[in-house]
């Protein structure tokens, strides 16, 4: 029994038969199992890797079903088991039937089976297997929101399916190996002025329907109205990995561009300043991915959206990594792709916690949960500093890595829509850390009690990689290195050094503990203390009046929704709405002129059919 | 020079299609229905014929290469019988929708119908 295959088909193995037992107890150990096992098989893999990489065909029906695991999909397909792992024992507590088990492994298999495809075909299947999981996950809670999701994947998916059918028609080949190739040498024909197997306008085709179609997934400005939607209308618990993990496999999809037609797509291309010119379009609709999902966040009432958008924004920084296109970029990249996974992963099985305790899910339903729930609560503490990118957590190193590759490629646009992107992440943080946590406890929610065991465990597991990776960012940025083969972020696994710029880790965490204690101590010598009741609040020197209600519970970012009112009208979900809306009663009137009930005009129709193809000579 | 079967056969169903199209009687448009089925019986037929052959019954002096070409004819004998059978149909639809509405005006009845 090859381990590949175990790696990726036995969360689907255990979730049919969690399914099939319906048993309380047993359905959860067995999915919990099933999700463990390609976690412990990825990390016993992990030495055969230096050597050479694994691989597997697999026969089905003439059809090669291939599969590789090489040290780019090693890495994802841990973030995917970690994560995994983590969302499904969170589910042990949210999870209500075991149809919910069976689909959220259908999409971990999905998600490992797209991460270690070895050809187009195989990742186009477990590309949909993941779709249709998560589909049937949102759809048992949201008709609406799940089919929106569906549409615009299909929509994707179906582009994919045309550019894949596209560079089989030309190369005769799907695996990677022999596509890159073929590509490759395209290029390098086209550079010496021949004719290459791929037009120009073809080359740009492929390039676009990947775009649409990795862009859908990753939730990618502006083809991201499905996101808020179907994170926020399912069990929380398999948020965690639907928003952490499902989302990279879009993020997977752009590198796997950059794998396969690199060298064609700068060719045809060219440069933009100092990017790849295809690669500055992904990095500029990540930055715009950026700053609407950080304002869209910030305005949410809903606790559950704010993070949907806010996991927008975080996958934004992403796409600006991978677009600028230098080793260094993409692997800051990736390494924030790890560390979002970790941090959003985190953010949304507190989520679950706080949904799954209190049953409410707005703002001005919370506060005061600190008490309550300190476990919870240190876990939100340590999801918020790293998303907000504080050091000493994961989220510093890899902004920080964002930033760098940025700054040096001398991009001012990119740079400062990252920038913007960081200042609004503060913003909506600041909101869910005071408005959830602190100030006044509405008396329903007086007896809340602290995470239960497995989603405590979960979030454990989470908040720690957090810290790890975050003191010591190096353990991460030296397995990069590996991709890469060669040293292009320099240092020990306490230290990240660029060359231009260097950040320790361990030596930070030190300096803010020795802060930190200091500050306690001058705090608890002498440190007076004043109550202030919590409807004490202002705005800009003047009191709050209640017509304005302005809590930070409430309607907190009013006045800069009311700046913004002009901009906010513009909305990619109505105008899709709206074309949706357009097609259909345009399809009605034409319907109900041409399906008119005449049994004469059908007669005519018939007819003018007959002349057309006499005059055809049929 | 096309053959005067065929050009008969055609005018025929060309002649009942003109019925059913413009023509607003229900049952003027059921006797186009009739010419129309008259005519295409007429051209299968007409395609089996073989210039100077009989009829395609094994008797005395008739063998297989002196007959016609039995196959249309039992095309046609089927598609007479579909024919009247549809048209008995369509006459007692023809006679309720009278009952129905008064009319047999086909726009009459698309507007009382609504």
């Amino acid at each position: 029994m090859n381990e590949l295959l175990l790696i990726v088909f036995s969360p689907l193995i255990a979730g049919f038969l969690a399914w099939l037992l319906r048993v309380k107890g047993v359905k959860e150990a067995v999915g919990i199992i099933g999700s463990l096992i390609p976690l412990i098989l990825l990390i016993k893999a992990y030495p055969s890797l230096s050597q050479n990489n694994l691989t597997f065909t697999l026969n089905v029906a003439g059809f090669e079903v291939g599969f590789m695991l090489s040290r780019l999909s090693w890495v994802f397909s841990m973030i995917a088991a970690v994560v995994g792992f983590t969302a499904i024992l969170g589910m042990a507590s949210t999870a209500k039937d075991s149809y919910e088990w069976l689909f959220a492994l259908m999409s971990l298999t999905g998600v490992l089976g797209v991460f270690t495809a070895n050809d187009l075909i195989t990742f186009f299947v477990f590309w949909e297997v993941m779709t249709f999981a998560s589909f049937m996950m949102v759809f048992k809670f949201n008709r609406g929101a799940s089919l929106k999701y569906f549409v615009l994947s299909i929509i994707g998916a179906y582009a994919m399916l045309v550019a894949i059918g596209i560079i089989y028609a030309k190369t005769g080949s799907i695996t990677f190996a022999d596509i890159s190739t073929a590509f490759s040498k395209d290029a390098m024909s086209k550079m010496l002025g021949g004719s290459g197997i791929f037009t120009k306008t073809e080359t740009m085709l492929i390039y676009g329907l990947f775009l649409l179609a990795f862009g859908v997934k990753a939730g990618m400005f502006p083809l991201h109205v499905w996101a808020p939607d179907a994170y926020s209308e399912t069990n929380q618990s398999y948020t965690a990995m639907f928003s952490g993990v499902l989302s990279k496999a879009g993020v997977y999809g752009f590198i796997l561009l950059y794998v396969l037609m690199y060298g064609k797509l700068i060719v045809e291309f060219g440069h933009f300043r100092s990017a790849p010119a295809f690669g500055y379009i992904i990095a500029f609709l990540g930055g715009l991915t950026i700053i609407v999902g950080g304002i869209l966040a910030a305005l949410q009432e809903d606790i559950r959206k704010l993070f949907a958008y806010s996991s927008i924004s975080q996958i934004g920084y992403i796409l600006v990594g991978i677009g600028v296109g230098t080793a260094l970029s993409i692997e800051a990249a990736i390494y924030h792709a790890i560390s979002h996974a970790l941090f959003k992963g985190l953010f949304f099985l507190i989520v679950a916690t706080i949904i799954y305790r209190t049953g409410k899910t707005e703002f001005k339903d919370f506060g005061g949960l600190a008490e309550k729930m300190p476990f919870t609560f240190a876990m939100a503490f340590i999801a918020i500093l790293s998303l907000a990118g504080i050091p000493p957590l994961v989220g510093f190193a890899s902004k920080w890595l964002i930033f760098e590759a940025v700054i040096h490629e001398n991009l001012p646009i990119l740079g400062g829509m990252v920038f913007f992107g960081s200042a609004i992440g503060f913003v909506y943080l600041i909101r869910f850390t005071y408005a959830v946590w602190f100030g006044q406890r509405p008396s329903d929610i007086e007896n809340t009690k602290d995470a239960p065991l497995p989603l405590a465990i979960a979030m454990g597991i989470l908040g720690t990689l957090n810290v790890i990776f975050g003191v010591a960012p190096g353990l991460v940025a030296q397995e990069l290195n590996k991709l890469f083969g060669q040293q292009i972020i320099g240092g020990n696994i306490w230290e990240l050094d660029l060359g231009f710029g260097r950040y320790n880790g361990l030596l930070l965490t030190i300096w803010m503990t020795i802060g930190l204690l200091i500050a306690a101590i001058v705090y608890f010598l002498g440190a007076s203390v004043r109550k202030v009741p919590v409807t004490d609040t202002y705005q800009s020197g003047n009191p709050v009046t209640m017509e304005y209600n302005l809590t930070i519970r409430r309607n907190f970012f009013l006045p800069l929704k009311e700046a913004m009112a002009f901009w906010l009208r513009i909305s990619f979900d109505k105008l899709y709405h709206d074309i949706w809306k357009s097609m259909e009663d345009f399809a009605e009137t034409a319907r109900n002129y041409i399906y008119n009930g005449n049994v004469q005009a059908y007669a005519w129709y018939l007819a003018i059919i007959l002349i057309i193809l006499a005059a055809m000579g049929v | 020079m096309i053959s005067a079967y065929y050009f008969g056969a055609i005018a025929l169903v060309l002649i009942g299609l003109y019925a059913v199209l413009v023509k607003k009687n229900l049952l003027k448009i059921l006797i186009g229905l009739s010419i129309m089925e008259t005519g295409v019986n007429l051209l299968l037929i007409s395609i089996g014929y073989v210039s100077g052959r009989s009829a395609p019954i094994l008797s005395e002096g008739i063998t297989a290469s002196k007959a016609v070409d039995p196959i249309p004819q039992a095309l046609v004998l089927t598609a007479i019988v579909i024919g009247v059978a549809t048209t008995a149909m369509a006459l007692s639809v023809a006679i309720i929708l009278y009952e129905k509405y008064g009319t047999l005006n086909i726009e009459e009845i698309r507007r009382l119908r609504g």
